[in-house]
């Protein structure tokens, strides 16, 4: 039970470093993405591409980021013509677009297979290597939210609220919403990134099965169920989420129920925790801090 | 200060909504664009604020070509400054950190500076510095909205419907505020109005558009006294104070 735990809380952790991705663009800047999943793929598969080629296992990290930045910018791009929410639909459209070639293309990808064997981080420190792997992901988590609280306090973090709030009026003012937008896209690139690159050394495995788009709905509600636009919210969001996902089987075994019940409820607990959330806490569990230019 | 000739603009793929309209504003003065609903006049301050890319002509502030420059370019390297019509306060930042907002660019000893002058010329503000923006009441927003494009000190004030959903005694606040600022500052002010009346008060010159074009142009006091006008564009019966 207790790796259990460990393992759950390790996704979680690595969740919220996520969550935290898609609050910078979502929350603070309005940007509606619901293609993250792939910016995060660019993470897993760049872990992959290194194991693949011989490259040493971190190199990995830089590969994915460089993906995910250009994907990042190609998303910025396009919001320069599109509104909010055909942006949302084409970003929905262009991860799923990835996740089709990805399955379809074997030499680079492994296709529909994935590609397995990549090094488990402190493989060598058993039996203690899933404390020290949930011990980096939560000194992960917390620079990750330390340096999106600096951020989002900053200059340019009351620049992105104002571009959520009233962009027309922010332009007026003399902001450039097609630099904040590109800002915005490459750091949490990089962070959604950066959880991708972790992720694939922690299953060791990276498949286009990762890049379905129910995990960017499972991290929308974690950032709504949280608190949208509240960095502390949108983690407990992840790990709320998170352990309610996992677990799911015991409450099927508890009750007797037949196997199909585990991933419906899990749908449900996504689908029904938005949709509840939506309705009647909209600003979720932890809201956002409004007023002043700084501490919100 | 302002010449804009030949221009030609619309959203999108559609039609041209200004068909050739060539216009200028200078130092000193108010110039006010009137006409009926749909004519044109909101389109053609925001493509020379910048919102809108004329399809064809040119814009010129103070001899410069600004034809293809954005908006957000203009308020930050050609002393321009914009008071939209609508949504033009950030309603969760308070007045002061709203009025701030405009002075980015500033020393910090000169925004505060400029901050202080602004509180000394608009009272009602500075009693209200440290409240939400949301919770002023319309006209209130107004002024807030002014004294935050006055405080980097534009050349060149463009304003779209001042009165817009204001009270007449509101109105009358937000005009003398704005003739003030031409008296005092000798600002270029561009000002697109429905309440024609008003507007010709305290302007120096107008445009009256129809259809995209303009139908006219004037000085503000020949205006009021011209029967044709009053009849076909600025409401009829209705007489000036």
């Amino acid at each position: 039970m207790f790796d259990f735990f460990i393992h759950v809380a390790s996704i979680a952790c690595l969740y919220g470093v996520l969550a935290l991705s898609l609050n910078l663009q979502a929350g603070f800047t309005g940007l509606v993405n619901f293609g993250l999943i792939a910016l995060f793929g660019c993470g897993t598969y760049g872990a992959a591409l290194a194991s693949g080629m011989g490259w040493h296992p971190l190199l990995g990290l830089p590969a994915g980021i460089a993906m995910a930045a250009l994907l990042g910018l190609f998303y910025a791009r396009l919001g320069r013509k599109l509104s909010s929410d055909y942006w949302g639909i084409a970003t929905l459209s262009i991860a799923e677009i990835i996740r089709i070639s990805v399955t379809n293309e074997q030499a680079l990808t492994g296709g529909a297979q994935g590609i397995s064997g990549l090094p488990l981080l402190f493989a060598g420190l058993k039996p203690y290597d899933g404390v020290a792997r949930l011990a980096l992901y939560a000194a992960v988590l917390a620079l990750v939210w330390l340096f999106c609280q600096r951020l989002v306090k900053s200059a340019f973090g009351l620049s992105m609220k104002l571009m959520r709030e009233e962009p027309q009026l922010a332009r007026s003012l003399g902001y450039d919403l097609d630099r904040i937008r590109r800002v915005v896209m490459l750091v949490s690139a990089a962070i959604a990134a950066f959880a991708g690159f972790l992720y694939a050394h922690y299953l060791t495995f990276v498949g286009p099965d990762q890049l379905v788009s129910p995990e960017t709905f499972l991290i929308w509600s974690m950032v709504i169920i949280g608190g949208i636009a509240n960095n502390r919210g949108v983690i407990a969001g992840a790990f709320l989420m998170q352990f309610a996902m996992a677990y799911v089987p015991f409450v099927k075994d508890a009750l007797d129920l037949p196997t199909d019940f585990v991933a419906a409820a899990r749908l449900i607990i996504v689908g029904g925790g938005l949709l509840a959330f939506l309705l009647w806490r909209p600003k979720g569990l932890f809201p956002e801090k409004v007023g002043g230019s700084n501490g919100r | 200060m302002i010449e804009a000739k030949d221009i030609r603009a619309g959203y999108g793929d559609g039609a041209d909504i200004l068909t050739g309209i060539s216009l200028s504003a200078d130092r000193r003065e108010i110039v006010t664009i009137l006409g009926p609903n749909g004519c044109g006049k909101s389109t053609l301050l925001k493509t020379i604020a910048g919102y809108v890319r004329p399809r064809a002509g040119s814009i010129t502030f103070g001899g410069t070509d600004v034809t293809a420059v954005p908006i957000h370019e203009k308020v930050r390297h050609h002393k321009v400054g914009y008071v939209p019509q609508t949504d033009n306060v950030f309603g969760t930042l308070t007045v002061a950190e709203n009025i701030l907002l405009g002075a980015r660019q500033l020393a910090k000893a000169e925004k505060e500076k400029r901050f202080a002058a602004l509180m000394d010329q608009y009272p009602a503000l500075a009693g209200k510095k440290n409240r939400k923006a949301s919770a002023l009441s319309g006209g209130e927003r107004q002024i807030l909205s002014l004294a935050r494009a006055l405080i980097a000190g534009p050349e060149i004030l463009l304003l779209d419907e001042p009165s817009a959903g204001l009270s007449p005694l509101m109105m009358h606040e937000v005009f003398d505020a704005i003739g003030a600022i031409r008296d005092s500052e000798g600002m270029c002010i561009l000002m697109v109005e429905q309440n024609a009346f008003e507007a010709l008060g305290i302007a120096d010159r107008a445009y009256v558009l129809s259809l995209g074009q303009v139908a006219m142009t004037a000085k503000a006091s020949d205006l009021l006294e011209d029967p044709a006008m009053r009849k076909l564009y600025l409401g009829g019966e209705v007489h000036a104070e």
